[in-house]
């Protein structure tokens, strides 16, 4: 019976825990800049925690350094069940401008699965109240892939480059 | 048909601590100018707990103190006389019995902690044990100023002897006293040394989660409630009717005021360290050994 | 004395009130030169892959399927929102957007791809005098033409070519010592 009324109340209280793992501070700000009195998070109900064991969320910041890939790991391991990962700032979606870096493991994806990706550097406040109220499902989704095209072709390029495919044998050596 | 009024006392404190930690948020968020969490918040925030998996970090010490600490506080709930009207358990235990019931509770807080196995929270039980050694002195007498007037320690006599017997000098001096203590007790700003100290050291609750945390929670929101309904009781006694019901309507609204001053307080106010705490303190309980000492007197 | 200081500071709060945004229900509107989103606008674009180039996380990517056909991707997740694409696009086809609300479950959604079409030299059909004249060298050129049909169906990267001459250059470059040398 509780059981039901602790799921309807889940996202009425959301607490969160943030965990920088190798980021510049900017999307650190910014999470802290949420809970300031202008863009107050508080009147959703969350606060922020400062032991994993008590949150619900975990805001990942940073892409994601080398030495604090097993810390991250177990920091989400300690998270109690029903739970949700952000990955805040671009650093986390995908890492950033570093993604291809000797101590960069590119991005939160890669160690622990994400819920919600948050874009920007840093994200503007709004954006992050935005990403949490989609989260609650207040509001909808406003990105889609995007495919723009300039003109029909009037040539007919698909089939001449399949054909040249099967018949030049240097092209199949390659391929293998 | 006294056991009514000790089902009433449990149900009234159960349901009315969670509201009022609300209505402490939200004044501290109005005085900060941000719009708060709703008053209700806190019962959403137990209703989740409850809903979340249990990780057991330590051993058996582990499991049973968040039980301890509910235990402890729901039967000083029991022999509290709400509403003026003592029921039959009070006989049975007198203003000791309350002492030791708190501080019961206030152990097993350092039980679970230390039983974490966590520096943290080895270093949050060391500062609620000075927490709790400080804040003793002043609870007993607040106690014993009226238990010496009445000759006697039991907890009507004594919570009552101020509606019995009129206000006096010391009765009056231990009321500022009691005010001024009133943060420590409850655990707020400038005094929340142990509890709630999230931003500094992460308190002695960092290994606890879901249920277990909520036990605690709820314990902590009702040990606030019955200090705050202590002050109502012993000083403020001059608006008494006659009929329960409405007896108990009355305290509550006091107990509210209460809880806007403790609000107040709590949100313009920095937090102090341990040692600074504790010399405020040192000036309290001289204080209040004086308070005893004149209501010895008769003054 | 400090009780006076304490009830003043409660009583402080009533001149600015209360000052939370009502934000998911009312926007704000948004500084000007605030740099959002990127949006190509693909009537403009010369496909010339100067935004490619300048990308600091190579967010952009150009590939070309055929003589004729060139596709730039942009793949959001990585893209830091610094403009120097806008800045250094010859026709101005990039504008950073206002959009900043880009919050998803899936890294794909913040995909852009836009096709083009790329003209063929109107006097003899190719672009550039290769010097190069075998095919290996050619195939780490970037996206140009070809002289012959047979190797149109080749897909080129976009990346430069590695040159050992260039790298002997820099290994043996010597910083002047002195100001003005």
């Amino acid at each position: 019976m509780f059981e039901n009324l602790s799921k309807k109340l889940f996202g009425k209280s959301l607490w969160l825990y943030h965990c920088n793992t190798g980021a510049c501070n900017g999307c650190d700000i910014e999470i802290l800049n949420v809970l300031t009195p202008y863009y107050d998070v508080e009147r959703f109900g969350m606060k922020l925690v400062a032991s994993p064991r008590h949150a619900d969320v975990m805001l990942l910041s940073g892409a994601v350094t080398r030495p604090t890939l097993p810390l991250v790991k177990k920091a989400y391991d300690a998270l109690p069940n029903p739970k949700l990962v952000f990955g805040v700032g671009s650093c986390a979606t995908g890492g950033g401008c570093w993604f291809d870096s000797y101590n960069v493991t590119g991005g939160a994806a890669g160690v622990v699965p994400v819920n919600y990706f948050i874009p920007g550097c840093p994200p503007r406040p709004e954006a992050i109240i935005y990403a949490v109220a989609l989260a609650l499902g207040l509001v909808d989704k406003q990105v889609a892939p995007v495919e723009l095209k300039q003109m029909e072709f009037p040539i007919d390029v698909y089939e001449r480059n399949k054909a040249w495919e099967e018949r030049n044998t240097i092209y199949q050596l390659i391929q293998d | 048909m006294d056991i009514v009024y000790i089902v009433v006392n449990i149900i009234i404190f159960l349901a009315f601590a969670p509201l009022f930690e609300g209505i402490v948020r939200k004044l501290t968020a109005k005085v900060q100018s941000r719009q708060g969490p709703p008053v209700i918040q806190p019962y959403y925030d137990l209703i989740k707990l409850l809903g979340k998996e249990n990780f057991i970090v330590g051993n058996w010490v582990f499991k049973l103190a968040p039980l301890m600490s509910f235990a402890a506080i729901l039967s000083v709930i029991c022999f509290v006389p709400l509403g003026y009207t003592a029921n039959f358990l009070t006989q049975y235990a007198d203003v000791i019995t309350i002492i030791y019931l708190l501080t019961m509770g206030g152990v097993s807080i350092l039980l679970g902690a230390l039983s974490s196995r966590n520096t943290f929270a080895m270093m949050g039980a060391s500062r609620e044990m000075v927490t709790m050694i400080m804040v003793e002195p002043v609870l007993a007498m607040t106690f014993f100023v009226g238990a010496v007037k009445v000759k006697s320690l039991g907890i009507d006599a004594t919570i009552f002897s101020v509606m019995n017997t009129g206000y006096s000098w010391a009765v009056l001096l231990m009321m500022v006293l009691y005010l001024m203590a009133l943060q420590a007790f409850v655990g707020k700003q400038p005094f929340d040394i142990a509890e709630a100290e999230q931003e500094i050291l992460e308190g002695p609750f960092i290994e606890y989660s879901g249920p277990n945390y909520a036990l605690f929670k709820y314990s902590m929101m009702l040990k606030q409630m019955f200090y705050a309904s202590l002050f109502v009781m012993v000083f403020v006694p001059f608006l008494y009717t006659g009929v329960y019901a409405l007896d108990i309507a009355i305290q509550l609204c006091e107990i509210a005021l209460v809880y806007v001053v403790i609000a107040l307080v709590g949100a313009t106010n920095p937090r102090l360290r341990i040692d600074q705490a504790v010399k405020y303190y040192a000036v309290l309980i001289v204080l209040a050994l004086s308070a005893v000492g004149l209501s010895v007197y008769g003054i | 004395m400090w009780l006076t200081s304490k009830i003043k500071q409660v009583l402080m709060v009533i001149k600015p009130g209360v000052v939370t945004l009502n934000y998911p229900f009312e926007k704000r509107p948004v500084p000007e030169n605030f740099r959002g989103a990127p949006y190509w606008d693909h009537e403009k674009c010369i496909g010339c892959g100067g935004c490619a180039n300048h990308c600091p996380a190579r967010t952009i990517l150009v590939r070309d399927i055929c003589q004729e056909i060139r596709v730039m991707v942009y793949d959001g997740s990585r893209c830091t929102y610094c403009g120097r694409c806008a800045d250094v696009c010859p026709e101005n086809a990039i504008t950073m957007t206002d959009r900043y609300e880009l919050a998803t479950d899936d890294r794909q959604d913040l995909n852009e791809s836009m096709e083009l079409f790329m003209l063929t030299c109107q006097r003899c059909g190719r672009c550039y005098d290769m010097e190069n004249v075998n095919m290996i060298d050619r195939m780490d050129l970037q996206g140009y033409r070809y002289d012959n049909i047979e190797a149109r169906a080749f897909i080129r990267k976009t990346t430069d070519r590695f040159d050992p001459e260039m790298l002997k250059k820099t290994a043996e470059y010597k910083r002047p010592s002195k100001i003005g040398e």
